[in-house]
């Protein structure tokens, strides 16, 4: 499955513990600066497919009367998170060479 | 506005509905709060974010639901994806089986057509050798959209076993040491 930044930002969000969607949002917001605010329409189509391909999970969110839903990456989710973090290092990588290279 | 969104919620599948919909909509009236507390030009730009996901969402979802696939290729302007498993949109078979059927009918239809009007005019020989024409010319594109599918598939097959060949050799962890 392809992860694009909306999809990264929302992995990453589910990596440190279990959140609902609108904690996501506010989330993914914050992590990028304010540069990418999600839609719920968006973030909600990036969960099914997250779902359906099992990288995340639904979990009952603790603490809440109203019985909400919270999410939390699966085993394999995190294995493609970790996958995913070190090509993006190989690439800044090699990118910050490159860009070096071409100012000296 | 969140009425306007309920409404816009109709358009998605009803399976997603059922699933996804009570909680939209309480993630839009907490992010509705919220935004109550902006500025006049803030929340407007926020009501059209939202109306355009609801609506590309169900869009996509649709989209989702037809061909059984996120990576319908139409609007996808990403990177190159390796699934994690492979599957072959069972849609198409059926929709290519229901073009062809109609195809068909349709040149019966003509010929039992042409063959009730009354020949007030010379016979019409040569439409019979265009009608096999046609025929044999859907006959051979048939046949040859299947080979180039078959071949592409190939390809994408190959490609997906290399891709995912890498990523199990591939160490995470030690990936992760090596960009320090």
């Amino acid at each position: 499955m392809e992860v694009s930044e909306p999809v990264l930002l929302i992995l990453l969000s589910l990596a440190g513990q279990p959140r609902h969607g609108y904690a996501i949002l506010q989330d993914t917001e914050r992590m990028s600066d304010g540069r990418v605010r999600l839609s719920t329409g968006t973030l909600y189509g990036a969960l099914a497919r997250l779902l359906d391909e099992k990288w995340i999970e639904r979990v009952k969110e603790q603490n809440s009367s109203r019985g909400r839903q919270a999410y939390r990456l699966t085993a394999a989710g995190r294995r493609n998170l970790q996958m995913e973090v070190a090509r993006l290092k190989q690439l800044t990588r090699v990118a910050a060479l490159r860009v070096a290279r071409k100012e000296t | 506005m969140l009425a306007l969104y309920r409404a816009l919620l109709r358009f998605y599948p009803a399976v997603y509905r059922r699933e996804f919909g009570d909680e939209m909509i309480e993630v839009l009236s907490e992010v509705q709060v919220d935004i109550r507390k902006r500025d006049p030009v803030t929340r407007i730009f926020f009501a059209g974010r939202e109306t355009g996901g609801l609506l590309s969402g169900a869009f996509h979802a649709h989209l989702r639901s037809i061909t059984g696939s996120y990576d319908n290729g139409i609007f996808s302007a990403r990177r190159f994806a390796m699934k994690s498993e492979f599957r072959f949109p069972k849609a198409t078979v059926g929709l290519m089986i229901v073009i062809l059927v109609a195809v068909m009918l349709a040149i019966e239809k003509a010929r039992a057509i042409s063959m009730s009007i009354p020949h007030a005019n010379p016979p019409v020989g040569p439409i019979q050798s265009v009608q096999a024409t046609i025929v044999q010319t859907f006959l051979a594109t048939l046949i040859w959209a299947i080979t180039a599918g078959a071949i592409g598939w190939g390809i994408l097959y190959a490609l997906r076993r290399t891709g995912v060949q890498q990523l199990s050799e591939m160490k995470p962890s030690s990936g992760l040491r090596s960009g320090k």
